[in-house]
């Protein structure tokens, strides 16, 4: 038996849970957007602890030249403005472009989930009462995934592992506040 | 009288060669080739993709749909085979680049989806046999594209929602101006972009990527640069004063078409809206097109054109970034209907995430300057590559 098969073996289980179809497929979806979301958790919480000293040193170096830029405006000094708005632009671009690193790890698994429900669901639709329009898997899944995000982010601080990564994060956001010496 | 005797030897061939094609263009003497049989049925594939396949030719040949091949990718039978091996190679390549260089990691991924995967050579075939099919895979292409950049702003929106640090009169003319773009494109050019124009565009603009990072690899870009460098540095250790300003909010004192004012730090800004606007739908536009542009290109237009300050602008050309791609891909999908492989994405997301913890690692023993001038040789290749096949047929380039 295939990988793909043993997947699709296990996650078939969601949808058999009560017996009645719509409300197995709605309860399933949630169950399986729930599960992308606690390993993407899982791996952002690995990406996050691998590259936290990367990422608190170019935050820091952002906020302070951001800040940096404002005394320059407030100062009247133009050119120090320019210079330091311009320094702040290019760390920008390396904050946001870590943040894909964070951003994949987190939303991998909703593409695996995306991709199985592509081969068990497509073709179903799911229409909008008096409008005559419908939405396919894509659309309920994304609205359980927030859905699933939003409960996980309630639950997450009382879990062990999940416990450890939240408060290390409420840390760090404390102290990446910007400073000036 | 030579010279008589020329013109009209002239004349007459003349004559005879638009008689010629009078009566081609009439159908005389056209060779009538036998008709296609067609696949029929949409193979499972529904939407605009399995109406494309039912009236792609039927065989085993290129630019043929053999319905008992084994399916490939998008679904399709006797499409390649994604090598998931080779794409998580590509998409831990592609991370790495992400979290050194940054912006020249969006680019790769398109090249991987173009060439790498072999998806590119395959949507070819179907040119001339079935335009649709190469049409509708080019979206699925450029859709693709956008996801792995798209992503990166999710995370950047949320925390800067969190600091409030989003200003909202910038971010509602961008947002509303990427909005126009991120639809305006993908319903306008959704199945109607071949796979080689498409190709020829995206050569031009990583060409044009591969310009500017040369600038910045020369004495005088380096110059730029340290001058800047220098000047912030001078500023930092003149200012003796120690103070925390992030609690301060943006507040906005005055609204208007042309001109919108708001303080910050207890310093007055203002910028104009529709220059806010007009550059949402252009940046929107070229990333909705080409799948690649828009998380690089938004910050320098507003803190060099627009003239606002970074700390102003990050937040919201992060939204706006994600506003437009979301839209974007929303309407690729939904209007344009495009197909969609999930599972080549989820495999990519895992190679970008392992490549972006390598990244901080090996950043320190290849300095910026090296990097960069990799990838100055690497974007004019490509692009010249993708140019030259794209709007030419073959490629300049080994």
């Amino acid at each position: 038996m295939g990988l793909w098969e043993l997947v699709d073996k296990v996650l078939i289980i969601f949808y058999k849970i009560s017996g009645h179809p719509v409300f197995d497929y709605f309860l399933g979806t949630f169950l399986l957007a729930l599960l992308a979301v606690v390993v993407g958790e899982f791996t952002i919480s690995l990406v996050f602890l691998v590259n936290k000293n990367h990422l608190d040193r170019l935050n820091i170096q952002l906020a302070n030249l951001q800040q940096l830029s404002m005394l320059a405006l407030k100062l009247g000094d133009k050119k120090s403005y320019d210079a330091c708005n311009k320094e702040a632009n290019d760390t920008f671009g390396r904050v946001f472009f870590n943040m894909v690193g964070l951003s994949a790890a987190a939303l991998w698994p909703a593409f695996f989930a995306l991709a199985w429900m592509q081969l068990r669901f497509t073709g179903i639709e799911f229409p909008i009462p008096f409008t005559g329009l419908a939405v396919n898997y894509v659309f309920t899944f994304i609205i359980c995934y927030i859905l699933a995000r939003m409960f996980f982010g309630r639950v997450k601080n009382r879990l062990p592992y999940f416990r450890g990564i939240h408060r290390m994060l409420m840390e760090y956001e404390k102290s990446s506040a910007p400073k000036i010496s | 009288m030579k010279k008589g005797i020329v013109n009209k030897i002239a004349l007459v061939t003349l004559l005879l060669m638009l008689a010629i094609l009078v009566l081609g263009a009439s159908g005389v003497g056209a060779q009538q080739g036998s008709q296609p049989q067609l696949v029929g049925s949409d193979l499972g594939l529904k939407g605009k993709l399995g109406e494309a396949i039912a009236n792609a030719p039927v065989g085993t040949g290129k630019g043929e749909i053999d319905p008992n091949a084994p399916r490939g990718a998008f679904g399709i039978p006797g499409a390649p085979q994604i090598n998931y091996l080779v794409a998580i190679l590509w998409a831990i390549w592609v991370g790495w680049i992400f979290s050194t260089v940054g912006a020249f990691g969006g680019i790769m991924a398109g090249v991987g989806h173009m060439t790498v995967y072999g998806l590119g050579d395959y949507i070819k075939t179907f040119k001339n046999t079935a335009p649709q099919v190469n049409k509708l895979l080019t979206d699925s292409i450029r859709t693709s594209n956008q996801f792995l950049v798209g992503l990166s702003s999710l995370l950047s929106t949320i925390n800067y929602l969190r600091a409030k640090r989003l200003a909202w009169p910038l971010g509602l003319a961008l947002g509303v101006g990427s909005i126009v773009g991120a639809v305006a494109i993908p319903a306008l050019t959704g199945g109607k972009v071949s796979f080689s124009q498409y190709q020829g565009w995206f050569g031009l603009f990583v060409f044009v990527v591969g310009g500017v990072l040369l600038y910045e690899t020369t004495p005088r870009g380096q110059a730029s640069k340290k001058a800047a460098k220098e000047a912030a540095k001078a500023f930092e250790q003149s200012i003796k004063e120690k103070k925390d300003e992030a609690s301060q909010g943006i507040k906005v004192t005055q609204w208007g078409l042309t001109e919108t004012r708001f303080t910050f730090f207890g310093v007055e800004f203002k910028f104009n809206p529709i220059w806010a606007f007009v550059g949402g739908v252009v940046i929107a536009a070229i990333s909705a097109f080409l799948g690649v542009g828009g998380g690089f290109l938004y910050v320098p237009y507003l803190t060099s054109i627009v003239g606002l300050p970074m700390f102003v602008v990050a937040g919201t050309s992060a939204m706006a970034v994600l506003v437009s791609m979301l839209t974007s891909i929303t309407t690729y999908i939904t209007v344009a209907g495009a197909a969609m492989d999930w599972g080549m994405i989820g495999v990519e997301l895992i190679g970008v995430f392992i490549g972006s913890m390598i990244g901080p690692r090996t950043q320190k023993y290849i300095p910026d300057i090296w990097l960069k001038r990799l990838f100055v040789v690497l974007a004019l290749y490509v692009g010249l590559r993708y140019f030259s096949r794209g709007f030419f047929g073959q490629s300049w380039v080994p």
